[in-house]
């Protein structure tokens, strides 16, 4: 193998499609972008997912004097039935942990924050007791709340998950529009590719063809060809990590971290850690797409 | 050296066959005209040997290789025992001489040390000796065709096809190139060469095989070319 005729043939092709592998280094950085960019939203999703589960837990609410409810039919919550909702909870497998909160605890809670008016006429004997409980899975909440909800003395129960749910909606919906986007363009930038090989190999069939002749590899005849878009996707995907630093730096560090500290976001190792993926996709698609191409175009 | 046994070939979108149960042999060091008019099948036997195009139906054998068996990734080496020439010279003209017949080597992987050596060789027996850092469009059509014959024969091929080699150049310059294809063919080198030259023919008392639609209709030791256009 001489690697000097192999890279001087790499150069001459690049150069000589200047125009088309400027056009495939655009598409490929596009692409690459947005693939990027939905690879960012899914780990902003992970990070936000990670941060409220460890928050969540479900909340079951007892019947006090005041309640009205099917449940509550024998007014407020006597100790045998805390005591079955208690042991119901304790002996669940999806459950972590079972926390009591009385009515006066809530009442403290809930008069916490001064200055305000509503916690002047409320009393202790208005507010719930209730049991707050941590879950081992957050997403396996249905099976713990249909255990308790039908208990007598359960007022209601209520699931602080279903309050993140269009959240999280909103940022799956955004991740498949990214990767929908990408994968439109990874094809866009596939078939540039394989274009702009088909050129490359026709501007060089004189060579081509003598190589053949004189009895070349196949590899030996391919390889520039492939290398050439290889190197073009690998600078297109180069140029779409800057775009994702980018828009990471701009979106996330300047405008959404600093205004909303209330929750997770994505810092900048975890858009390093898509580097090499990202790089991997583009340099694979291109090469993958040449190398088809040849197939068809330089045959034995 | 390279054996037809009733080979047919049919290109899909011909109505005719091009190549019509040919049956024939070519020894070794041998040296054969293939005569008969345009579209008798004259390059579609060369490309058959070289594996370009698979017969139809038949069986061919090359340098003692079945090519029916023969492998798609094997192929190329096949073609390293076989130099091809052509009509059109077929050289690259950004290259000087000794870069187009050194590619020919450079592209199959040989060292460096051996092209500098077999290059020059190649250049002087050919007659280019002193011309090496020409480039094509600097020489004759002679000469250009002398450096084709060089790339096809750098690598000590076994066979060497020739399509027409004398078609672009005038009789004079073709007598050289036919003294340079004996020459080659003194080394023990297989010559096949496709022509129309009547002159050529009649004048190299050589092997004839003529074709016509695809058939054979005459194979002669020390022929002539025996027809008119």
């Amino acid at each position: 193998m001489r690697f000097q005729y192999v890279f001087s043939e790499i150069a001459n092709g690049l150069r000589r499609n200047l125009t088309m592998t400027v056009a495939v280094v655009i598409t490929v950085s596009i692409s690459i972008a947005l693939f990027g960019t939905g690879l960012l939203i899914r780990a902003q999703s992970e990070a936000t997912k990670g941060y409220w589960y460890d928050k969540v837990e479900i909340s079951v609410f007892m019947c006090n004097a005041y309640s009205v409810g099917a449940n509550c039919a024998g007014g407020e919550v006597t100790d045998v039935e805390r005591d079955t909702v208690r042991e119901t909870l304790e002996a669940h497998p999806e459950v972590s942990e079972v926390f009591h909160e009385t009515q006066e605890e809530a009442y403290e809670r809930f008069t916490e924050p001064l200055d305000d008016p509503v916690a002047e006429v409320i009393t202790p004997d208005q507010l719930q007791e209730a049991f707050r409980v941590a879950l081992v899975d957050p997403d396996e909440y249905d099976g713990v709340v249909s255990a308790v909800a039908g208990l007598p003395g359960v007022q209601n129960v209520h699931d602080q998950r279903e309050v993140l749910g269009p959240l999280f909606r909103l940022l799956s919906g955004f991740q498949v529009g990214a990767i929908v986007v990408a994968v439109i363009q990874v094809i866009a930038a596939a078939l540039l590719i394989a274009n702009t090989i088909r050129l490359a190999a026709f501007n060089r069939r004189r060579e081509t063809g003598i190589m053949r002749l004189v009895g070349a590899s196949n590899f030996y005849i391919q390889l520039p060809f492939i290398l050439e878009a290889a190197i073009a996707g690998l600078i297109g995907s180069i140029l779409g990590c800057v775009a994702v630093f980018a828009l990471h730096e701009v979106a996330v560090s300047r405008l959404l971290a600093p205004n909303f500290t209330f929750t997770a976001w994505v810092d900048r190792g975890d858009v390093w850690m898509m580097v090499p993926w990202l790089l991997l996709t583009g340099v694979i698609i291109s090469a993958f797409a040449s190398f088809i191409t040849l197939r068809r175009y330089l045959r034995v | 050296m390279i054996r037809f046994d009733n080979v047919t070939k049919v290109y899909p979108t011909q109505s005719g066959p091009a190549l019509e149960s040919l049956t024939m042999e070519v020894e070794r060091g041998e040296f054969l005209f293939l005569v008969g008019p345009s579209g008798s099948g004259k390059s579609t036997f060369l490309r058959l040997v070289l594996k370009e195009e698979r017969p139809t139906s038949g069986r061919i054998r090359v340098a003692g290789k079945d090519l029916h068996r023969l492998s798609n990734w094997k192929v190329p080496h096949l073609r390293r025992r076989i130099g091809t020439v052509f009509q059109d010279f077929r050289l690259l003209p950004n290259k000087t001489v000794f870069e187009n017949v050194a590619f020919a080597l450079q592209v199959i992987g040989k060292p460096r040390r051996q092209i500098a050596r077999d290059v020059p060789a190649v250049l002087d027996l050919v007659g280019l000796d002193g011309k090496q850092d020409r480039m094509p469009d600097q020489l004759s059509g002679g000469e250009q065709q002398r450096v084709a014959v060089a790339r096809a024969f750098v690598n000590r091929p076994l066979i060497l096809l020739a399509d027409e080699p004398t078609g672009n150049l005038d009789p004079a310059t073709s007598v050289g190139i036919m003294k340079l294809l004996d020459r080659i063919n003194r080394t023990g080198t297989t010559v096949v060469m496709a022509t129309h030259d009547q002159s050529i023919v009649d004048q190299m008392r050589k092997r004839v095989i003529q074709l016509e639609d695809g058939r054979l209709v005459r194979d002669q030791s020390r022929g002539v070319y025996g027809y008119t256009r």
